[in-house]
């Protein structure tokens, strides 16, 4: 089947005098995965709910395998949407739990038990069918609940941040469950969260929202190399990337950037891919591509002062003064600078991203 | 630098009935110092907190301030500070008066109430939203006006309680920041109770790691992170967590090994593990990131079968197989790894540690520890 199982058409919604959404165009193909990822009140939910036939779009149709659903009601959408706070029965059984929507569908019994085990294997759950919820721990907990979310085969699953409440430790478990769940059964998921980790780990393709605008749709990684605006970089990544204004500065074929009090030569491949109308730009720098260096290195390198320190394990971001700019890199391991000390650092300008300081896009 | 002990918890227990949920727990607080007392919920933080502020009275043990027991001191007389996760600022009064209440309740003067709240209103950067009501701030503003209402009565000890959890991740970081400032800048004793490692890491000059009621290790982030007391503490910490590969010991080559199944890692060279005996069950703790891509020659590599690739930005963690179980390394993207591939590794022979099987008790450090 080549349709998509879910296109959105320029949709839009007003809530009053404000626009939630802006003109959202997606297309679901059967069987993906795709990450719906903004910040908070960047308009995922209302998107969800929007297609789920919970709200109406002011203008823009929801296509659902082919068909305009724009007018038809949740109920005949055949759509399964899934939040974070899943309840179960508390004096059901495990079993009776996943069960429960195929009961209520009528399904004959051997079928319902098959499909329970099926799902219980998928979840790695067998083992908790015939205790009650009071028993689980939270992730068998969460895994019972999207076992009864699952259970029922719509068209396709919106996922509404559905780890967001869960330890971290859970939230990593788990997120790999549902990709796996996914690959395995060949279902269609649309997942918002506004965890850029958590989309890199689940999702084919990323969809990123931002004040109600799809900005790009790309492949996660594809988002943090090259991201299509200022917007996009700085919300990929953590630490976020250094964005700092500078001066683009041409002289016999040599170009310069001058950030702060400090003049830092550019590559010459750089320099010719950058338009020669543009002086003033943003440049967006990345935490891991400036890197720590000993005082007496060949590589190029920068003094500068430390004033934060945030050891976070595997990393430590450092807050540096450079030249009167300051900026955050990231150095392995947990280390102990104190506020003051001086560091020499190599810059990776041709890791240097470029973005207009008016309109925030991206140069390239 | 030996600093004066600010707070002291000695032998602290606390029974519920037949559940222990402070198991004799001894911490010594400096003063000026951020100490983080980390762990699942249900490990007993909360209520080593209860204890602290007199909400809570131990059944055995002692709770020193300055070196002096405070239990026979009334809760309100301790001089603790306590900021709760949500907020729970008065949403009936303006800013101001919020920040003033703890000070009007000490029958201060006006103009001295004033001073100190606009003193602590400009260290917050809140000074123009004195006048607005609670409801028209955003989370991390309610934090600050939390946190400034509880500073301007400039108590012995800080005590924050999950001050984060309510916040966004960009808002997050961005108050993690701001705290460390305010600590530095005020010299405030604190005492940071959460559940997030990266909150205790990047906050906290001492970690206190709980779990089951029990105190599982106690030290500076870096220790704590490095070298892990038991597996819980290296499993607790670190994302992804800690890697446990569990086998038996061997010789290989001259060096310890472990192995398992057609699995076998290499132990660092110079007689690492020597003194555990051939054929003994333990487990090997490697950080993800302590492993790294292995040149062909290298005598301590060793191979692996690769489960699943994802790419994290500028990193990629890999999923190998290790007998019948399976780990994570962290190696650079870009790196040249496919699923269904092999991978050979070498782990970082400073950062190796080796658990016992049974107990989960670090048996040796492969590295000085600095």
């Amino acid at each position: 089947m080549s349709e998509p199982v879910l296109e959105l058409r320029s949709i839009s919604k007003n809530f009053g005098g404000t626009q939630a959404l802006k003109d959202v165009n997606l297309v679901v193909p059967h069987g993906s995965l795709i990450v719906l990822l903004g910040p908070a009140g960047a308009g995922k939910t209302t998107t969800l709910r929007i297609i789920a036939g919970l709200d109406a779009p002011s203008s823009g149709q929801v296509f659902i395998e082919g068909m305009d659903f724009t007018q038809h009601q949740p109920n005949q959408r055949d759509i399964a949407m899934i939040f974070d706070n899943l309840a179960l029965y508390p004096n059901k059984t495990g079993y009776e739990n996943i069960a429960s929507p195929l009961r209520i569908a009528r399904t004959p019994k051997n079928e319902i038990k098959a499909r329970v085990m099926e799902m219980a294997d998928l979840l790695k759950i067998r083992h908790i069918l015939e205790r009650t919820p009071a028993t689980f721990s939270g992730g068998e907990r969460q895994r019972v609940a999207l076992g009864r979310a699952m259970i029922r085969q719509p068209r396709f699953y919106l996922l509404d941040e559905p780890l967001s409440s869960l330890d971290f430790m859970l939230r990593i478990d788990l997120r790999t469950e549902l990709k796996r769940l996914q690959q395995e059964s060949g279902r269609t998921f649309l997942f918002a969260t506004p965890d850029y980790t958590e989309a890199l780990a689940l999702a084919d393709t990323v969809c990123v929202l931002i004040e109600g605008e799809v900005r790009q749709i790309a492949k996660a990684q594809e988002l943090y190399d090259e991201p299509v605006d200022r917007d996009v970089a700085r919300f990929v990544g953590n630490p976020p990337i250094n964005i700092i204004p500078a001066r683009l500065t041409r002289d016999n074929g040599t170009a310069s950037l001058a950030i702060g009090t400090l003049n830092m030569a550019l590559p010459a491949e750089m320099e010719h891919g950058l338009p020669s109308s543009i002086s003033d730009v943003e440049i967006g720098l990345r935490p891991e591509h400036v890197h720590m260096v000993g005082a007496d290195s060949t590589e190029s390198h920068l003094t500068g002062t430390v004033n934060d320190l945030e050891p976070l394990g595997m990393h430590t971001t450092v807050g540096v003064n450079l030249g009167g700019v300051d900026l955050f890199f990231t150095v392995p391991g947990v280390q102990e600078f104190k506020d003051g000390d001086k560091v020499e650092m190599h810059v990776d300008m041709g890791s240097i991203l470029f973005f207009d300081p008016k309109t925030g896009l991206r140069i390239s | 630098m030996a600093r004066k002990i600010k707070l002291e918890l000695v032998n602290l227990r606390k029974e519920f009935g037949d559940l222990v949920a402070v198991d004799d727990v001894s911490i010594a607080i400096e003063e000026s110092e951020t100490m983080a007392l980390l762990g699942p919920s249900g490990c007993g933080k909360s209520t080593i907190l209860n204890m602290i502020v007199g909400l809570e009275a131990p059944t055995s043990g002692d709770i020193l301030i300055d070196g002096k027991s405070v239990l026979a001191v009334p809760p309100g007389d301790r001089n603790i500070g306590l900021v709760f996760q949500d907020y729970a600022v008065f949403t009936h009064m303006t800013v101001r008066n919020n920040l003033a209440y703890g000070l009007k309740v000490r029958k201060m003067k006006q103009p001295e109430i004033d001073r100190e709240v606009s003193k602590v209103a400009e260290f917050l950067s809140i000074t123009h939203q004195l006048d607005r009501k609670p409801d028209q701030l955003g989370a991390s503003e309610l934090q600050r006006v939390a946190i400034g209402r509880t500073l301007v009565t400039n108590p012995e000890i800080l005590l924050l309680d999950e001050p984060l959890s309510n916040l966004e991740a960009a808002m997050r970081n961005q108050m993690r920041r701001e705290l460390r400032r305010i600590q530095e800048d005020t010299g405030q004793t604190i005492i940071y109770v959460t559940h997030d490692q990266i909150e205790a890491l990047s906050l906290a000059h001492k970690i206190a790691v709980m779990d089951f009621g029990a105190l599982q290790q106690y030290d500076t982030a870096r220790i704590v992170y490095q070298y892990p007391a038991n597996r819980f503490v290296g499993s607790f910490l670190g994302n992804p967590p800690m890697n446990f590969l569990t086998g038996k010991m061997a010789e290989d080559g001259g060096r310890r090994a472990v192995t398992s199944g057609e699995s076998t890692i290499p132990l660092p060279a110079g007689g690492f593990g020597s003194d555990v005996s051939i054929g003994s069950n333990v487990v090997v703790g490697v950080r993800p990131e302590s492993l790294s891509l292995a040149a062909a020659d290298d005598p301590g590599r060793f191979t692996v079968s690769v489960l699943a690739v994802e790419p994290q930005g500028p990193e990629t963690v890999v999923t190998a197989t290790f007998g019948d179980s399976s780990f994570k390394v962290i190696v650079p993207t870009g790196a040249d790894v496919v699923e269904g591939g092999s991978i050979s590794l070498v782990p970082e022979s400073d950062l190796v540690a080796l658990f016992d099987a049974e107990s989960g008790v670090r048996l040796l450090d492969s590295g000085e520890r600095p």
